[in-house]
């Protein structure tokens, strides 16, 4: 605009009136080039390479949108900023992932949960509802927690010892884990509203097993209950739900008792929230449970198979690993013990 | 704001390069899923991970590539003869011997003396668990820095004895105190200056007692006197040498159960 403008006005005869118009104008012209470049250059010249180069230069996280630019657009630029928090920050958009793990102390403890947590954190809008089989909420647990920085709840509750049996025997009837699986269902049927809308899944992640981030964003789109397969579990590589060309869960590909009404790990189904709220009276059955029932007796209280939504690509992914870790030999601690007891492990 | 994993590259922080050796086995897939999730929140971490095979595998490939880590990615067999052992020799070549001399190797190939790079080499096996602040510990190692490791030497932990002056005088063990480094793999780091300044300097293959393996290679960079004590003068355990259980496949029976193209 300002050239043709410029034009028609230079084309009037007048030398003195030609002189004061380019004196006008001339500064503007400058000035506006100026800032044009000063805006655009720099956001150009950052450009995040995105190719399948392995050896990636992750550049100061600036990314930047080209145009092809003349003088007369209006450019408006988009500037992505990549941040890396831990955890990522909350959206206000997704459905939360509330993870719940019953824990119990012994050697390897903190070392499952740190590594448990250092997965836990790239995942968004996470909480995790950690439940001690402990008479009280121990120093270790807490301090943990709070030095993760995730978003957490701490919950207690101690299975009873089996007084009958000498030692420390917690009562062998009761599936180990299930009081405080039940602790966290009631904590979530006490803190969440059913009418009060709140989007939530509920995940039972054991501290010991191998979960990939991929899983995380499976369940987030569960609308009743979501399944999917788990390794090392059954007796074999891996169990997995029976899928058919429809989609539709049909059966169950294990070894062990295939019959089962819902022939799956604990680790290889989430459960949306609001179902939770609705089934308010549906636990994970405390005795007479047989082995390998115990998933059943909570998921039938809340969904047929039919209802079931196969994740990981129909149930023929692995996302998540039903892991155990080794006891460590302690054999030199001898009778005493050799190592310093304040020093936490 | 997109959340960025790992976390941005920065210019002046030193650079971590975590050397894992690392075989074919079920449970994989798993350990090296867990050990990527927590190296994606280590600023300036290069992963080398080094297969045990004779060549690199799609599954480790593939897994390095969706991790979105800065990765080197290789491979060595160790010979059938080193890996079985003849008993009647009291030696043997550890495991991950000779795929960490190739991480070392690597390493010294990619860069220069005279220009060496800030930062550290640390040997991080599969299967152990990491706490994040280790990484941040190890990071401003001058020469050789070392911490205590949990489940080692058949106790709760092992751990230098470090002097009030701030020195490491010995080592609190049990097994064998008297080596001249009684420490786990895990548990300490070089800086990357050092390797490239003592370029001979490796784990021996052959003829090692069984715990003298860090020792082959400490000893031709570092006294005990110049090593550095880290995580509060070695009172904090921030690495613990963890072990996984092999799982029992007995269901897959003979002919196998499982679809063997569905990866684990």
């Amino acid at each position: 605009n300002e050239e043709l403008w410029v034009q028609s006005v230079l084309e009037m005869p007048k030398r003195r009136d030609i002189l004061a118009i380019v004196l006008i104008v001339l500064p503007w012209t400058l000035l506006i080039t100026v800032w044009h470049q000063s805006t655009i250059a720099p956001l150009l010249a950052v450009h995040k390479d995105d190719g399948g180069d392995s050896q990636r230069d992750l550049a100061a996280g600036l990314d930047s949108k080209e145009y092809c630019l003349s003088e007369r657009d209006i450019v408006e630029v988009v500037r992505t900023e990549y941040v890396y928090t831990r955890p990522p920050p909350w959206s206000d958009t997704l459905p939360t992932i509330h993870v719940v793990t019953p824990t119990y102390s012994r050697p390897v403890q903190k070392a499952e949960l740190t590594r448990l947590a250092n997965t836990l954190l790239h995942v968004p809008n996470l909480h995790w509802i950690l439940v001690e089989d402990a008479q009280r909420r121990t120093p270790l647990i807490t301090r943990l927690l709070r030095d993760t920085g995730l978003n957490y709840t701490h919950l207690n509750v101690e299975t009873p010892r089996n007084y009958k049996l000498r030692g420390d025997m917690r009562d062998p009837r009761i599936p180990r884990g299930t009081m405080q699986r039940n602790l966290a269902l009631r904590w979530l049927r006490e803190t969440f509203n059913k009418n009060n809308s709140q989007p939530g899944i509920v995940y039972f992640a054991d501290d010991d097993n191998t979960y990939s981030l991929e899983l995380f964003e499976e369940m987030r789109s569960t609308r009743k209950v979501s399944v999917w397969p788990v390794a090392f579990v059954g007796g074999l590589r891996y169990e997995a739900p029976k899928v058919n060309a429809a989609g539709k869960v049909y059966g169950w590909k294990t070894v062990f008792d295939p019959h089962r009404p819902f022939a799956i790990d604990m680790a290889g189904f989430a459960v949306n929230l609001r179902l939770i709220l609705q089934r308010s009276q549906a636990y994970f059955k405390l005795r007479g449970v047989k082995g390998g029932y115990q998933e059943s007796s909570l998921l039938r209280e809340l969904v047929t198979l039919s209802d079931l939504e196969p994740k990981a690509a129909n149930c023929t992914k692995i996302l998540v690993w039903h892991t155990r870790t080794e006891k460590p030999v302690l054999v030199n601690e001898g009778k005493k013990g050799f190592t310093d007891p304040n020093v936490e492990i | 704001y997109v959340y960025s994993r790992p976390p941005p590259w920065s210019d002046t922080l030193p650079t971590i390069f975590v050397i894992t050796p690392t075989y074919t086995r079920p449970v994989q897939k798993a350990e090296l899923t867990r050990l990527a999730n927590t190296f994606l929140h280590v600023q300036n971490l290069h992963w080398v991970v080094v297969e045990d095979s004779p060549r690199r595998t799609n599954l480790v490939s593939n897994l390095l590539e969706k991790a979105g880590l800065n990765f080197t990615h290789l491979n060595v067999e160790t010979p059938k003869s080193l890996k079985l052992g003849l008993s009647w020799i009291p030696s043997h070549t550890p495991r991950g011997t000779l795929q960490r001399n190739l991480g070392l190797h690597w390493l010294r190939d990619s860069f220069s003396n005279s220009a060496p790079p800030e930062g550290v080499v640390y040997f991080a096996d599969d299967d152990n668990t990491y706490s994040l602040e280790l990484f941040e510990e190890m990071r401003y190692t001058r020469r050789v820095s070392v911490w205590p490791v949990a489940f080692v030497g058949g106790l709760r932990y092992e751990s230098p004895k470090v002097s009030p002056a701030g020195k490491v005088v010995g080592w609190k063990t049990v097994f064998d105190p008297n080596r001249p480094f009684a420490i786990d793999m895990a548990g300490f780091a070089i800086s990357i200056k050092l390797i490239l300044e003592k370029p001979h300097a490796s784990f021996k293959l052959e003829g090692v007692k069984g715990g003298y393996q860090e020792t082959s290679l400490l000893k031709d960079l570092v006294t005990m006197d110049g090593l550095e004590p880290k995580a509060a003068n070695c009172t904090k355990v921030l690495v613990w040498h963890t072990r996984t259980e092999r799982p029992t496949l007995v269901n897959e029976g003979k002919r196998g159960f499982t679809d063997p193209r569905v990866e684990v």
